[in-house]
C-alpha cells in the first residue's frame, strides 16, 4: 500500500491576461521564498499561476487577475518504496489507474501538475471526503501539518455530502493539438536561482509577448509553452528546446540521456474547472501502452507531454480514440 | 534543500588532521601554537593548538557534500557530491599511489541531474560508495557506485539516446552505472552503512527512515519520522543510531525500530550535524554514550562551533563504563556497612547511609587512645592508635576489616595475598603494627611464582627496624625509601621512620589507594588531624574528579561535584549515572534527580543556560504521538512523583488529564466504565459510608490505587486498577469483548490472594 500525502498548503488558481502587471509580483517571489508552492505556466493565451496563501496574500488585487474561487488542495503520491515497480513509466502513466480513473469514477475534478521531482493531483478542498474515501482503500492517507504526516480518514472529514451528487455524463472527447517543437523538463539547482533569473524573465515575458497572438490557430506548428514552478524548494521547469538555448548549458539539470519530450494539448475551448475525467480519458490508454508522461493543468487547456519516440504512436492512439465515438 | 552546508571531516586515520569543506576543500594539520612550522597562514584554534593548512583544493564547483575515504590507502582520496548530482573522485595534497591516481577525476553521473545530498562510503567493502540524491519523478534517489568499476564500455554509452550532455561524455572517465539503484520516486537526505552488517544501509528518506538490504533490494525495514537528516551509526555499540531534525535529535535502537528510544528536544538553534564521540580518553573505549552535535556558521575564514555534549538516559544504561562495575559495588557495599552501624548509632541522628567517611569522622566522639605493642615483641610503641565506632565503621568502608565486631584484619591479608598484593599485605599488616607478618608476607612474594626477589631484601630491611632515633637504619631508610618503586614498600618505611602523628609521607603518597591512606589516617591520626586530611583529600578528589573520592565523599552534595568533575574529565557518562541512581531521594532531591535523569545536563548547563531536561526512563506514552503523558507536568520539577504526575491521585479536586498533553488526544477509556483514563473512579465498590473511620488510611490508599491505568500486556486492554480488580475477581477472560485474553492468568501475581483478604 502506497501512502499519499496533501501537501500542507491550500492553493489557488489564478489567470493572468497582462504580464506587466504580474513582473513586479514574479521578481518579488524569486527575491523572497516565502511562498511554499508556487508554479507559473505561460500559454499562448495567457500565464496561469498555481500559489498558495502565503503567495497570494502579496499578490495586489487587479482586473488583470481572474481567480478560480474554489480553494484546491495537493495531493502527492508518496513511495513507501516497499513495493517497486519494475514498469518504466513513470509520472502520471504509474498513477493513472489507482488515482486518476477512480476519481473521474467519483466524478472529482483533477487539476494536475507535473514537475521534474513528483506529480501533484490538486483537487477542490470541498471534494476532500470523496476523495479520502475513493482512495482510502489503496492508499495510506496523511495529511501534512508542521512536518508531520498526520494519518486521514474517512470519518474525519465527512462532513456534508458524501458523494459528488453531480450526474454521471458521459466525459466530452475533447479535441487535441500536437505542436510540432519539442520539449526538456528540467530542474535547477535553488542557489543557482538568481544567476539565471535575467534569462528566465527574458524568456517569459519579453521573448514573444502572447498579446501578439492571442487566438493561436490550430494550423500552428509551435505552440509557446514555459512552465515554472517553486515548490517546498525544488525547482522545476518546461520549455521548448528554442528556450534552452537561451540557458547557460551547464546549469539546468536534466536526464543524462537528454530525453527530448513532444506536447499533447487537450481542449479545443477552454475547458474549465468543473469537467472531470480530462485526464482520465488521456492518462488511461498511455498507461494501457505503457508510455510515460508529464501532465500540466492550465487554465484554459491541458498539456501531456509524451517521450519524443512514442509521440507517433500517441497520436494514432489519439486519433483512434477521437474517431471511436463518432463510429458508435 | 539549497545551500551548500560547510563541513568538517575528520581525517579516519590521523586525529591531527581534519578537511574543511566550503566552496573549496581545505586539508589542515593541528599542531602545537609557536612551532617551528608556524607561519602566518595558520589558524589559531585554542591557546595551546593551531591549524596549518596543508592543502586547498577548488577543482570541484557546485559541491554539496564530502566523504573522505575509509582505508589507509589511498590515504586522503574523497568523494564529492555536487548540485548535479555527480560524484567526482578527488584528492587533497600530492599522493604517489599508482591507485589514487587512477581513481582520482573519476566521475559518477546519475540518470536524472538533481543535488546530491550525502554520502557515504562503505566501511567494509570500500569500493562502495552510496550517493543520496534529491527527488525525480521517475529515479532513484539512493545510487550505489562502485569506484573500482571498468569505466563504462563505449558501446552502452553509444547506445544511449546522447543530445544533451555529449559534450560530458567525451572524457572516459565517467560511470553512469550504478551497482545498486533503491529508493524510487523518493529523496534522500542523509546515508549510512551498518556496522553490524555492511549489506545495509541506512537511508533517512524524505519523511522516513529507510533501512535497505543490498542482498534484497526489493525489501526494506523503514519507519515514518521527521528526523530523517544526519543518520549515524554509533560505532561502539552498532544497534544504536542518531539522527535528527531542526534542532531535535533522535536515537533508534535498530532492535526495535518503530519508535526512537529517546528524543532530545529542543536546542535553541537548528542542528546541522549529530555525531557520536568515539574515544575520549586513551584507552577506555566504552565509554562512547555521548553524542555531541553542533551549529556552526562560517565566520571569516575560520569556523566557530559550539560544541553541546548530551548524555544519553536509556541507552547508557546498557553499557558499562569505566567503573560501572567496581563503583556501584562500592557503593552497595557502603551502604551494608552503614546500616549495621546505624543499628547501633540509634540516637544520632543523621542518617549515614551513603554519607561518606567525610561525614561519618566528622562525628567521631569518645575516641580511645591505645598504644600497643608490636606483636611478637614486648617492646611497647610510641605510636599512638586511635579507636572510635566511628573509625571502625570506616575502616570498614575502606575494607581493612570485615563486618561484625571483628576487628581483625587478617581476612583482608589473606585476600590480599591471594591476589598478589603483596606488597600491599605487608604495608597492612604492618600499620597494625604486626612486622613479623609483614616480613612473612614479603617472604613469600618473594617464593611466589613470577616473585620479585628483592622483595626478601626489603624484608631484611624491615626485620633490622629499631625505634632508636638516630640509628644508622633509620637514617639510611628514609632517605633510601624514595627509591623503592613500589608505593607500597615505600610508605611502610615512611611510616617506620616518621615521628608520631607526623605521616605525610604515607598520607600524601598519590600513587597509594586513597582508600588504603583513608584507613591509615583513622587508625592514627587523631581527632584533629582527620577531619583535617579527610577534608583536604576530599578536596583534591574532587578537583582531579578521581572517582576513588567517592569513599570519602558518599553520595551526597559532594558526591555529585565529584562526579561532575569525573563526566567532566572523561566523559564517562554511564558510570556516573548508574551510580546516581542509587542516590536515596531524602539526601540530595534535586542533584540527584539531575544526576539520575542525565548527569551531563548538569555541566552542559553552563553552555546551555535555558536548558532544562527533566526525563523519566519508564513513563507512559501516548498512543498517538508517543510522549509521555506526564510530560507536561514534568516540567514543573520536584513536585510529588509518582502516579499523582498522571492526574490520578484521587483527590478529586486536582485537575484531571484526560488527554495527552502532547497532542491532545484523548487517553484510552476505561474498558469498564468507558470513561476515559484520567477520570477518577466512580464509587463504584458500595462501600457504605457509616464505616469512615474504620481503616480510614487503608481505604485511601486503596482509592489512589483504584484510579491508577493498568492494562494488560499480551492484549493492551486496560483500565482503571480498581475496575479491573474487581471483574478478574470473577472473570478470567479479558473485559473488551471479542478479547478472548486470559490476562490474569498471564499475570504471576494475579492468582495471588491477599493475605487480608476475607
Amino acid at each position: 500500500m502506497n501512502n499519499m500525502a496533501f501537501f500542507p498548503v491550500s492553493l489557488t488558481l489564478l489567470l493572468i491576461s497582462y504580464f506587466s502587471f504580474f513582473f513586479s509580483f514574479f521578481l518579488c517571489l524569486l527575491s523572497c521564498f516565502r511562498c511554499k508552492f508556487f508554479s507559473l505556466t505561460e500559454t499562448p493565451e495567457n500565464y496561469t499561476v498555481v500559489l498558495d496563501e502565503e503567495g497570494f496574500k502579496e499578490l495586489r488585487p487587479s482586473e488583470h487577475l481572474q481567480v478560480e474561487s474554489a480553494i484546491w488542495l495537493p495531493l502527492n503520491v508518496v513511495s513507501n518504496g516497499s513495493a517497486s515497480s519494475s514498469s518504466q513509466a513513470v509520472g502520471v502513466t504509474k498513477i493513472a489507474k489507482s488515482v486518476i480513473a477512480p476519481l473521474a469514477q467519483q466524478h472529482v475534478s483533477v487539476f494536475m501538475l507535473s514537475t521534474y521531482q513528483t506529480d501533484f493531483i490538486l483537487v477542490k478542498e470541498k471534494d476532500l471526503s470523496v476523495v479520502v474515501s475513493t482512495l482510502e482503500e489503496e492508499f495510506n492517507i496523511y495529511k501534512e501539518e508542521g512536518g508531520e504526516s498526520v494519518p486521514v480518514h474517512c470519518q474525519d472529514v465527512s462532513n456534508g455530502l458524501h458523494k459528488n451528487g453531480r450526474e454521471a455524463i458521459q466525459p466530452t472527447v475533447h479535441p487535441v493539438l500536437i505542436p510540432k517543437n519539442q520539449f526538456c523538463v528540467m530542474s535547477l539547482d535553488p542557489d543557482t536561482l538568481p544567476s539565471i533569473a535575467t534569462t528566465l524573465i527574458d524568456v517569459l515575458f519579453y521573448s514573444s509577448s502572447p498579446k501578439e497572438d492571442p487566438q493561436p490557430s490550430p494550423s500552428q506548428d509551435c505552440v509557446k509553452f514555459f512552465s515554472f514552478s517553486l515548490i517546498d524548494g525544488y525547482i522545476s521547469l518546461v520549455m521548448d528546446t528554442e528556450a534552452q538555448r537561451q540557458f547557460p548549458a551547464d546549469l539546468l539539470f536534466t536526464s543524462s540521456s537528454g530525453e527530448l519530450w513532444r506536447m499533447v494539448r487537450i481542449g479545443g475551448q477552454p475547458l474549465g474547472f468543473d469537467e472531470c475525467g480530462i485526464v482520465a480519458q488521456i492518462s488511461q490508454p498511455l498507461a494501457d501502452s505503457d508510455i510515460s508522461a508529464y501532465y500540466i493543468s492550465t487554465f484554459s487547456f491541458d498539456h501531456a507531454l509524451v517521450p519524443e519516440e512514442d509521440i507517433v504512436s500517441v497520436t494514432d492512439m489519439l486519433q483512434h480514440q477521437r474517431n471511436e465515438p463518432a463510429t458508435s | 534543500m539549497s545551500g551548500s552546508k560547510p563541513d568538517i571531516l575528520w581525517s579516519p586515520h590521523h586525529p591531527d588532521r581534519y578537511v574543511i569543506c566550503d566552496s573549496e576543500l581545505g586539508l589542515y594539520r593541528i599542531g602545537p601554537v609557536g612551532s617551528a612550522e608556524a607561519k602566518a597562514g595558520t589558524l589559531p584554534l585554542s591557546e595551546e593548538t593551531a591549524a596549518t593548512l596543508l592543502a586547498i583544493n577548488s577543482d570541484t564547483p557546485y559541491m554539496k557534500c564530502v566523504a573522505w575515504y575509509p582505508k589507509h590507502e589511498p590515504e586522503c582520496l574523497l568523494a564529492v557530491g555536487q548540485a548535479n548530482g555527480r560524484v567526482v573522485l578527488t584528492s587533497l595534497g600530492q599522493s604517489h599511489n599508482s591507485a589514487c591516481k587512477e581513481l582520482v577525476g573519476k566521475e559518477f553521473v546519475p540518470k536524472h541531474a538533481r543535488q546530491c545530498n550525502t554520502l557515504a562510503w562503505n566501511p567494509v567493502d570500500s569500493n562502495l560508495l552510496a550517493a543520496g540524491l534529491d527527488k525525480h519523478r521517475a529515479d532513484f534517489s539512493v545510487l550505489i557506485w562502485d569506484i573500482s568499476s571498468k569505466l563504462s564500455p563505449e558501446t552502452s554509452v553509444a547506445a544511449e539516446k546522447i543530445r544533451l550532455s555529449s559534450v560530458d561524455l567525451d572524457s572516459s572517465t565517467v560511470v553512469t552505472k550504478p551497482l545498486y539503484e533503491l529508493g524510487q520516486n523518493d529523496a534522500c537526505l542523509s546515508l549510512c552503512w551498518l556496522l553490524r552488517d555492511p549489506k545495509l544501509l541506512l537511508a533517512g528518506m524524505h519523511r522516513n527512515l529507510a533501512i535497505f538490504d543490498l542482498r534484497n533490494t526489493s525489501q526494506k525495514t523503514f519507519v515514518n519520522t521527521k528526523a530523517i537528516q544526519g543518520v549515524t551509526v554509533d560505532p561502539h555499540f552498532h544497534d544504536r543510531v542518531a539522527s535528527f531534525f531542526e534542532g531535535q535529535v533522535a536515537i533508534w535502537d535498530l532492535r526495535k525500530f518503530e519508535k526512537p528510544v529517546l528524543t532530545l528536544t529542543e536546542q535553541p538553534k537548528p542542528l546541522t550535524k549529530v555525531g557520536w564521540c568515539g574515544k575520549l580518553t586513551k584507552g577506555h573505549s566504552n565509554n562512547d554514550a555521548l553524542i555531541y552535535y553542533f551549529v556552526f556558521w562560517p565566520c571569516k575564514c575560520s569556523f566557530k562551533m559550539i560544541n553541546v555534549v548530551v548524555s544519553l538516559l536509556c541507552a547508557c544504561i546498557m553499557l558499562h563504563g569505566l567503573h560501572t562495575v567496581t563503583i556501584p559495588m562500592q557503593v552497595s557495599h557502603m551502604k551494608q556497612c552503614a546500616e549495621d552501624m546505624e543499628l547501633k548509632l540509634q540516637g544520632n541522628v543523621q542518617s549515614v547511609v551513603y554519607s561518606g567517611i567525610k561525614n561519618i569522622v566528622k562525628t567521631t566522639s569518645g575516641t580511645t587512645e591505645t598504644r600497643r605493642c608490636w606483636s611478637g615483641s614486648d617492646r611497647q610503641t610510641d605510636v599512638p592508635r586511635y579507636h572510635s565506632e566511628e573509625r571502625c565503621l570506616a575502616l570498614r568502608l575502606c575494607g581493612w576489616i570485615s563486618r561484625g565486631t571483628d576487628t581483625d584484619v587478617e581476612n583482608f591479608l589473606r585476600s590480599l595475598e591471594q591476589e598478589h598484593e603483596w606488597e600491599r599485605a605487608a604495608a597492612v599488616a604492618l600499620f597494625n603494627l604486626d612486622i613479623r607478618r609483614a616480613i612473612q608476607i614479603l617472604n613469600k612474594g618473594a617464593m611466589a611464582e613470577k616473585g620479585d626477589l628483592n622483595l626478601n631484601v626489603v624484608a631484611m630491611a624491615l626485620s633490622g627496624y629499631t625505634d632508636e632515633k638516630s640509628s644508622l637504619w633509620r637514617e639510611m631508610c628514609s632517605s633510601l625509601r624514595l627509591q623503592l618503586k613500589n608505593p607500597y614498600l615505600c610508605i611502610m618505611f615512611a611510616f617506620l621512620t616518621s615521628e608520631p602523628g607526623a605521616y605525610d609521607g604515607v598520607l600524601y603518597e598519590s600513587s597509594v589507594a586513597v582508600r588504603d591512606r583513608v584507613a591509615f589516617a583513622c587508625m592514627f591520626l587523631n581527632d584533629a588531624q582527620l577531619p583535617r586530611y579527610i577534608d583536604r583529600l576530599t578536596l583534591e578528589m574532587k578537583e582531579a574528579g578521581n572517582l576513588e573520592g567517592i569513599l570519602l565523599t558518599g553520595l551526597t552534595k559532594d558526591g555529585v561535584d565529584l562526579m561532575e568533575s569525573y563526566v567532566d574529565r572523561t566523559g564517562d557518562v554511564q558510570t556516573a549515572s548508574f551510580c546516581m541512581l542509587k542516590v536515596p531521594r531524602q539526601i540530595t532531591q534535586k542533584s540527584a534527580l539531575h544526576a539520575a535523569v542525565g548527569f551531563t545536563f548538569m555541566f552542559t548547563g553552563s553552555y546551555q543556560p535555558t536548558f532544562v531536561f527533566v526525563l523519566w526512563q519508564v513513563f507512559v506514552s501516548c498512543n498517538f504521538c508517543g510522549k509521555s503523558i506526564s510530560y507536561s507536568c514534568s516540567t514543573i520539577p520536584h513536585q510529588g512523583r509518582g502516579f499523582s504526575q498522571y492526574g490520578v491521585s484521587g483527590s478529586p479536586t486536582k485537575s484531571k488529564v484526560t488527554s495527552c498533553p502532547g497532542c491532545r488526544k484523548p487517553l484510552p477509556r476505561c474498558a469498564l466504565c468507558l470513561m476515559n483514563m484520567g477520570t477518577p473512579v466512580s464509587n463504584c465498590q458500595g462501600t457504605g459510608k457509616s464505616d469512615e473511620k474504620v481503616d480510614l488510611t487503608r481505604e485511601n490508599k486503596l482509592a489512589q490505587f483504584n484510579n491508577w491505568f493498568t492494562w494488560c500486556h499480551n492484549c493492551r486492554h486496560g483500565g482503571h486498577a480498581g475496575h479491573m480488580l474487581s471483574w478478574f475477581r470473577d472473570h478470567t477472560e479479558c473485559p473488551v469483548s471479542a478479547c478472548t485474553c486470559k490476562c490474569m492468568q498471564l499475570d504471576t501475581t494475579g492468582n495471588l490472594v491477599p493475605s487480608d483478604s476475607s
